[in-house]
């Protein structure tokens, strides 16, 4: 292929994992990694294995360490110059890594696409087709195949509206170039910016919704809340005392506070215990509901403590109602004592997803940890499939949006329709690639359909 | 098997893409006949006398770079040019020319005469001869038969053409000349997929009999932009045409009689060019648009015929006549020839290879509308092609195609090839995903190096491709170098027309990329400017307009569009395809792709399913 650009891809088999492979092919990658070592001089043997931090190359936060490998083209198994990460497997960190990389530069690749390049640059020969074969087949695991395929449906619906606007504003532009001689309707250029900055912000709001490193740089909110000696100040030491080593503090809040940052699996949390705006003596008066109501309200979760030892109370049930409208979790405390707690049968907590745990001797933990985190990971968090379906999507809605804002500047400039109407064309190709082709021709039959066209 | 006379190549029709067939393979040195019907006909304009347009006359230019005859013959008998899109980018500008019809056929006809060993022959061809597979030579109604290595097939609306003017029909291939039915049926038993397609012609009107008054004129450019590279003046004198509107009453008498058009009665079934309706269609499509455009363009100098243009029609006759004098200016005209409407064969273009031979019968070439085109400039250029490739193969040399990223021709074949027709196929300019580098301005640059390797391009003509090749590499570095500091004065004088701050300097390059800075204030501040054409600072300057896009574009589409070509046996069984789901095999299967570019675009294809496709194809194809 002809100076092909460089693309990014998770390429171990998809699936929670102790060690990740993140492959970078293309005449960029080294360059690409070097902004995550933040070394501008790195320069690696070829084909040697050496352990380094990873770094955001914006905010310079520690991502990973992990174990990096350079392949130097032609000996690699693209044929490219390739780099491989070998990162820990949780997926969300692996995710933050591929985001990185992508805002880099670099592209995320097509299914099967490292296999092509190799198969393109004469790497793969008669006896290694077999290989091939079988790495395509575990790229479209039936699991997997299926994961994309509802994803992508769903997108491609969402998408449509979009896909449609821009035929609406590419249909006068484009009559305009081609059909000079026709007597159509003056084309009024500040109401096509409007819809254009209309829609490439809503392009742009879509992809953040795919962006893997969103959690990772904004962090998640999370309120504990309970009635009095449920247990959340040891729920929420416990927590903390997991994480001590990484804990830190932020600006404005002391070590007393009843905020804390730690962090889960690399995402950043930011732990309230609404115990502390009790004063003693009151039962739930006027000012600790109106406290609490608050942390509820900026949480991205709450967590609801409950007494397992204690039946539940009106007070439970309560707060329960409180939290309806907030995504929400049970957590039942003192597991280490008899439990007399209905679990969730009857009444408000019914169906609510609850984590039995003992703050006293840290059982449970390791599932409230999880159980934290996978309201945020998107649907299936142990599925890395749907996330690299997920970066691939955010790169190719950013760049759509990008296309668009390309177009406002011409505008802005004065350029001519045929120049306007490159970012908005890219636009489309760049969403055909999710929801498949739009053709001249369906472009062309919307003109015709649109204007009374022809001499 | 006996035979009247031998020839290489042998072109059946002298429209616009047998000509261009027969002057090219002969010039390439071929012994050439072309069969015509009527030698008075040759190089007719069957329906609008205008050549070019948005990207049709982009490719007459690329028609002229590679050493084709259209460009030559419209300059010299073109009587109003006109530069389309004058005021939008370079890219999607485009001459077009009213020629005056009669003059352009005397002139192509002289074109053909002189073009040594071209033979003019006139018959009707009612067989191809065909011997294991490979056409041997054509027969002809009055029983002579012609040997031929290779034959071009130009047949135009001629193959079974079926003529409608209201309720009336009748087999012609054009208004008054016969048309051709044996050869129709000759086609369908050698086995070609053949189809219908529909067009039409508007009413030809006595200029004496317009009320001129009631027209707003439309004048021809002052300085007229000509087709062809070689042209330095055009020397007829322009024309002015009139432009006018329909009304209400036109459109109640057409709604009212709809049931008379043939169109919409049932009587024809098959499909016309949506970008040329017929005035029914506007009428009955577009309910709520209360006049549309008519253009009332001369057909020359020495005639009072006039071209009612936008007015196609095939209802009655008599209708029509009521209908012209329904609109002011036209109370009294009389109409000289009715509009009709014409239903002709034409061959699925997807068994054609992309040199245009057809890949039932070695050696068979077909160009124009047999291949579902419309257009008199999309055909020639395929009777171009054609006729190159038909020499290439007689003298066993290396066939010629051209690709999507540097031509308007590569584009049309390549769609003709890849998805066929449903309706008579235009060219448009965004056909082209790369339109910003297929400027009119720059096809010599882009394809005469073609046309002079086939010996298509003369000596005068080469020299002056040289000379402008190198005028425009001294003037990119002219201008890229020329700079001004705030302190100069021209910065001032810039700057001051423009009413822009400039930053610290400014070289000419850079102001060209500027939007809406006149091509005069580039000039003007040019050293030693007069050295160049105006035409050469069109050019640079475009050159660095576009030159960010393009570069950026090539890298975008080097991805999509990279392994189109890739060809796909016809053969292949797609459930062997590792990794396929059962839904994309049965894409696959009903479209049949026969290359990647076909398989890319099927409806709902997932990009899972085409790489996959892709690996294997690659894998096969090294293996």
């Amino acid at each position: 292929m002809r100076s092909p650009d460089t693309i990014v891809a998770l390429s171990t088999p998809p699936g929670r994992s102790g060690v990740a492979v993140i492959r970078l092919s293309g005449p960029h990658s080294l360059d690409y990694l070097k902004s995550l070592l933040r070394k501008t001089d790195f320069s690696p043997a070829p084909n040697r294995v050496s352990l380094h931090t990873l770094r955001d190359p914006e905010s310079d936060e520690i991502l990973d360490r992990a174990l990096i490998t350079y392949f130097k083209s032609p000996q690699s198994f693209t044929g490219e110059d390739v780099v491989e990460l070998s990162c820990h497997g949780s997926p969300v960190l692996l995710l933050h890594v591929i985001d990185a990389l992508l805002r880099l530069g670099a592209r995320a690749a097509d299914p099967g696409e490292f296999t092509l390049r190799a198969v393109s640059n004469g790497h793969l020969n008669l006896s290694q087709a077999e290989a091939v074969r079988d790495l395509i087949e575990a790229q479209t695991h039936a699991a997997v195949r299926q994961a994309a395929r509802q994803l992508g449906g769903e997108l491609s619906a969402r998408l449509q509206p979009f896909k449609d606007t821009l035929i609406e504003l590419i249909v006068p532009l484009e009559s305009s170039l081609e059909f000079v001689e026709d007597d159509l309707p003056e084309l009024v250029l500040a109401q096509l910016t409007d819809n254009l900055k209309q829609l490439s912000q809503n392009l742009e709001s879509l992809a953040e919704t795919f962006r893997s490193g969103r959690l990772l740089k904004e962090g998640i909110n999370v309120a504990l809340v309970g009635r009095p000696n449920a247990g959340k100040s040891s729920v929420f030491n416990r927590l903390l005392a997991s994480d001590r080593a990484i804990v830190t503090d932020i600006p404005g809040t002391t070590r007393d506070s009843l905020s804390e940052l730690l962090t889960i699996e690399g995402v950043p949390i930011l732990l309230t215990d609404t115990a502390g705006v009790r004063q003693a003596g009151d039962t739930l008066e006027q000012l600790g509901i109106e406290r609490t109501r608050r942390a509820i309200a900026d949480a991205d979760l709450v967590i609801v403590v409950i007494d397992g030892s204690q039946h539940l109370s009106g007070e439970d049930e309560a707060i329960c109602a409180e939290v309806s409208e907030s995504k929400h979790l049970l957590v039942i405390n003192k597991s280490d004592l008899e439990i007399l707690y209905e679990g969730g049968l009857n009444g408000v907590t019914r169906g609510i997803q609850s984590v039995t745990v003992s703050a006293i001797t840290g059982a449970g933990f390791d599932l409230l940890r999880h159980a934290i985190l996978a309201p945020f990971t998107d649907s299936a968090p142990q599925d890395t499939s749907v996330l690299i379906t997920n970066a691939r999507h955010f790169d190719l809605l950013q760049r759509a949006a990008n296309s668009l804002y390309s177009s406002q500047r011409a505008i802005q400039q004065g350029a001519s329709e045929d120049l306007i109407l490159v970012g908005l064309y890219d636009a489309l190709r760049y969403l055909g690639e999710i929801t498949g082709e739009t053709t001249t021709e369906d472009i062309l039959s919307e003109i015709f359909a649109t204007f009374c066209i022809g001499k | 098997m006996s035979f009247d006379e031998q020839f290489d190549v042998v072109v059946i029709g002298a429209g616009h893409a047998g000509c261009e067939a027969a002057s090219s393979a002969a010039r390439m040195g071929c012994q050439t006949a072309l069969v015509t019907l009527n030698l008075d006909l040759i190089g007719q304009m069957s329906c609008n006398p205008a050549i070019g347009g948005i990207a049709k006359g982009h490719i007459v230019r690329e028609i002229d770079a590679l050493g084709g005859i259209m460009g030559r013959v419209i300059d010299r008998t073109g009587i109003q040019f006109r530069l389309l899109n004058r005021s939008r980018g370079p890219a999607v500008q485009s001459p077009r020319a009213q020629a005056d019809r009669a003059l352009y056929r005397t002139e192509m006809r002289q074109t053909l005469e002189a073009t040594p060993n071209l033979h003019l022959r006139q018959g009707l061809v009612v067989e191809l001869v065909i011997l294991d597979g490979r056409i041997v030579g054509v027969e002809m109604q009055d029983a002579r038969r012609l040997r031929a290595k290779a034959v071009v097939l130009a047949s135009g609306t001629f193959l079974n053409g079926l003529i409608h003017t209201g309720r009336k029909t009748y087999t012609a291939g054009r208004a008054g000349e016969p048309a051709s039915l044996e050869l129709a049926e000759n086609l369908k038993e050698i086995g070609f997929s053949v189809g219908r397609l529909k067009t039409g012609t508007p009413p030809r009107l006595d200029g004496r009999t317009i009320n001129w008054e009631q027209f707003q004129p439309q004048f021809s450019d002052e300085l007229p932009v000509p087709f062809s590279f070689s042209t330095q003046t055009i020397e007829q004198p322009q024309i002015t045409c009139f432009v006018g509107y329909t009304n209400e009453h036109v459109h109640n008498a057409i709604r009212n009689n709809i049931h008379e058009s043939p169109l919409y009665s049932g009587q024809i079934k098959s499909v016309g060019p949506r970008y040329c309706p017929s005035i029914e269609d506007k009428v009955v499509k577009f309910p709520d648009k209360g006049r549309h455009q008519l253009f009332l363009e001369p057909e020359g100098h020495n005639t009072f015929e006039v071209y009612l243009n936008g007015f196609s029609t095939s209802m009655p006759s008599d209708f029509q006549q009521e209908l012209v004098h329904k609109i002011p200016g036209l109370d009294e005209a009389k109409i000289i020839r009715p509009g009709y409407a014409i239903e002709y064969d034409f061959v699925d273009p997807r068994e054609l290879t992309p040199f245009l031979e057809t890949s039932r019968v070695k050696n068979l070439f077909f160009a124009g509308q047999i291949n579902g085109t419309t257009g008199y400039e999309e055909a020639a250029c395929q009777g171009l092609l054609a006729g190159i490739n038909a020499a290439l193969s007689v003298q066993g040399r290396q066939s010629f195609r051209l690709s999507r990223d540097e031509s308007y021709i590569g584009v049309l074949i390549d769609d003709l090839i890849k998805f066929g027709v449903d309706e008579p196929y235009r060219m448009f300019t965004s056909r082209a995903e790369n339109r910003l580098s297929l400027r009119y301005d720059t096809a010599d640059l882009r394809l005469s190096i073609y046309g002079r390797e086939f010996g298509l391009i003369n000596d005068p003509s080469w020299d002056n491709f040289n000379l402008r090749r190198d005028r425009l590499g001294r003037l990119r570095t002219i201008l890229d170098r020329t700079r001004f500091k705030r302190s100069d004065t021209a910065y001032q004088e810039i700057a001051q027309t423009l009413n822009v701050d400039l930053g610290d300097s400014v070289s000419l390059s850079q102001l060209a990329i500027r939007a809406n800075v006149p091509i005069e204030l580039i000039r003007k501040f040019t050293p030693f400017n007069h050295s160049y054409l105006p035409s050469d600072f069109e050019t640079v300057a475009a050159d660095f307009l576009y030159s960010g896009y393009v570069q950026s574009q090539k890298n975008n589409f080097a991805r999509v569009f990279y392994n189109d070509s890739l060809h796909i046996p016809p053969n292949l069984v797609f459930n062997t395809i590792c990794g396929l789901s059962k839904e994309m095999i049965h894409r696959f299967e009903q479209a049949k792709p026969t290359n990647f570019g076909q398989a890319r675009t099927i409806p709902g294809m997932t990009p899972v399913a085409l790489t996959n496709l892709l690996i294997y194809l690659k894998l096969n194809n090294t293996l």
